[in-house]
């Protein structure tokens, strides 16, 4: 296992009337992050949050391309990112325990904080295809370049880690200074990461180690 | 982190722990039993909050520490609401500097702030603002902020600093719209009632009236004559002369401050002092022996002159005598001063603050029921008593809003 310290890039917020991220996405423009009862998405240039979705807002954040996932108490809701309209929910694997959010090859992936635990999800109908096993309490979720990504958080303590997505081993590591906490994480598809901070009410960008050699 | 938990505290920190319950009823992990813990402390339930609390505390892990200690600062809020004085300080000494080391700042004033209420209840005064001073200086929610302005208010109404503890009454009433929530600004009115409701009543020459803490405040720096029935004292301006150990000489010096300018007969002094109805020479000669102990008390205030009749008191370098006593003379005034900040009490825990005995206290409150001026409720250890609600200082329930946050 790689295990290094994480390097910011940048910072944002914190957000006027924002108390805590719960959950971090990106759409390819923006930053989106759930605040409890909005989602806001942030221009990453300026800083600005451009634009709020009313919505409840507890925890994950996702994206598929033309819909924001955001889980609500213990249900995903399917949201139209041009109206903001709540289209279908499903119901969270963890019955509300749920924390973490993500979208890759036509599934939802969903972390359970304290059980340790990542479900993969059909996103139609809210049946968990597979488990994956954590060693840590799970906060975000994020897939990029078929690596399996989450962000952890244990008694004030983050790391955000790569992990095996088919036996849970840890591959690599990335810890968080002291103090700072991830309660949302996604990649951008390129070297970044986006990372909710919890009730700092900010989002960080984090580096994405280059590897020489890619499996 | 987990989504209804989040739901849950968001819940209750817009004061709706119902809707918090609603969310977290039928959940047995930690995070909930610590919310439902909280919801029903707030609704009223301590004895259920309390164990509820108590077993989210063990379900939290190992490396949950400030989860851990978070669930502690809030048992101990519970435990100094239900005046349950015995409960340990260490413990919740530890769990505040846990959330220090931690950088939790906001749950670690919290804490603070518990304990000085403790101490203010207690009326170690000192110590409180000791304990205040020591939080630092770091920005605080402004429900934390009205915590702390009520206990700064508290200080300095026991000190008799009016000025002080009004700015501090203002400053709690601005943080308490602030945070927006109704109880809060409840407690601030109902603290702010002590200000403007007598608190004393002034008799001089034999006519009486109601006093406001202000004018109470005020008697400190007047050049009278003041025999203090609160503190047990005789004293002008800086010269106090302390009796509290000597009730009869007390006794004597307030019987003389009341008539003054007139004398006071033998038989009535004695009457008065001793709680004689017949006075025969032997009390006759003890009176003679008190009152020669009375003017070697007072010999820098006051004279102690014979009449015709009895005695008559004379003051110097002033020409005003005045008593300073309760607004109602209660033969159990200082249990009653506690009881009256409209919390139930122990019996144990009333005479860990007096400093008295379990039973002396026992018997006062006994005799207090006969007279339907305190009520109890609940049998044996569980026992509490308490007065009809008067303003009392602080009172509410105001448990740490971010305990679940991260």
């Amino acid at each position: 296992m790689k295990r290094s310290a994480a390097e910011i890039i940048s910072e944002y917020g914190p957000f006027a009337g924002v108390e805590s991220v719960h959950g971090v996405t990106y759409d390819g423009t923006h930053v989106w992050f759930a605040s409890g009862d909005k989602l806001n998405a942030v221009d990453p240039t300026s800083g600005k949050v451009a634009r709020s979705i009313n919505v409840a807002a507890h925890a994950g954040t996702a994206f598929d391309g033309r819909h924001l996932f955001q889980i609500a108490e213990d249900r995903i809701q399917k949201i139209d990112a041009a109206t903001g309209q709540v289209l279908t929910t499903i119901p969270a694997p963890g019955g509300g325990g749920d924390s973490g959010l993500a979208w890759a090859e036509g599934s939802l992936w969903v972390g359970q904080y304290r059980e340790r635990k990542i479900h993969q999800v059909d996103p139609e109908t809210g049946t968990v295809l597979r488990t994956i096993e954590s060693k840590r309490f799970v906060t975000g979720v994020t897939w990029v370049d078929g690596e399996l990504w989450h962000g952890t958080l244990e008694n004030d303590e983050s790391d955000v880690r790569r992990i095996d997505p088919e036996t849970g081993k840890v591959l690599e590591q990335l810890d968080l200074p002291a103090g700072t906490v991830v309660t949302g994480l996604e990649s951008d598809g390129g070297d970044r990461f986006f990372c909710g901070g919890g009730s700092h009410g900010n989002v960080k960008a984090i580096r994405r180690p280059r590897r020489g050699t890619r499996r | 982190m987990e989504s209804l938990i989040t739901a849950a505290a968001r819940a209750l920190d817009a004061g709706d722990p119902l809707g918090a319950l609603n969310r977290v009823a039928l959940r047995n992990d930690a995070p909930s039993l610590a919310l439902r813990g909280i919801a029903m402390a707030q609704l009223g339930d301590l004895a259920r909050a309390k164990t509820l609390l108590r077993s989210a505390a063990r379900a939290f892990g190992p490396k949950e520490a400030v989860a851990r200690a978070r669930c502690v600062v809030a048992e101990a809020e519970i435990a100094l609401v239900s005046r349950d004085l015995n409960w340990p300080p260490k413990t919740l000494a530890a769990a505040r500097a846990t959330l220090e080391r931690h950088g939790d700042l906001v749950n670690a004033a919290h804490a603070g702030h518990i304990e000085a209420r403790r101490l203010l209840l207690v009326g170690r005064l000192d110590e409180a603002e000791l304990t205040l001073a020591g939080l630092g200086t770091a920005p605080l929610p402004p429900a934390s902020q009205v915590v702390r302005e009520l206990v700064v208010a508290g200080i300095a109404i026991r000190r008799l600093r009016t000025k002080d503890a009004r700015t501090a009454l203002d400053r709690a009433a601005k943080a308490a719209r602030l945070a927006g929530i109704p109880a809060l600004s409840a407690e601030v009115d109902s603290a702010s009632l002590i200000l403007d409701t007598p608190t004393a009543r002034l008799i001089a020459r034999g006519s009486e009236h109601p006093l406001l803490l202000g004018e109470v405040e005020k008697l400190a720096t007047s050049a009278a004559l003041v025999v203090d029935t609160f503190h047990h004292s005789v004293r002008r301006q800086g010269v106090v002369v302390s009796l509290g150990t000597r009730p009869v000489l007390f006794a004597l010096a307030r019987i003389l401050a009341q008539a003054w300018p007139a004398d006071v007969s033998r038989h009535a002094l004695i009457a008065g002092a001793f709680r004689a109805r017949h006075a025969d020479e032997s009390h006759r000669a003890r009176l003679r022996v008190e009152i020669g102990r009375l003017r070697t008390q007072l010999k820098t205030l006051a004279d102690v002159s014979a009449t015709k009749q009895g005695f008559v008191l004379a003051p110097r370098k002033t020409r005003d005598v005045l008593v300073l006593a309760r607004p109602v003379e209660e033969k159990h005034a200082a249990l009653l001063a506690f009881l009256s900040d409209g919390e139930p009490w122990s019996s144990s825990a009333l005479a860990l603050a007096l400093g008295m005995s379990p039973r002396t206290v026992q018997r006062a409150l006994d005799e207090l029921a006969k007279s339907n001026k305190v009520q109890s409720f609940g049998h044996g250890r569980a026992r509490r008593w308490m007065t009809p609600p008067v303003p009392g200082f602080p009172t509410g329930l105001l448990l740490p809003g971010p305990l679940l946050k991260t």
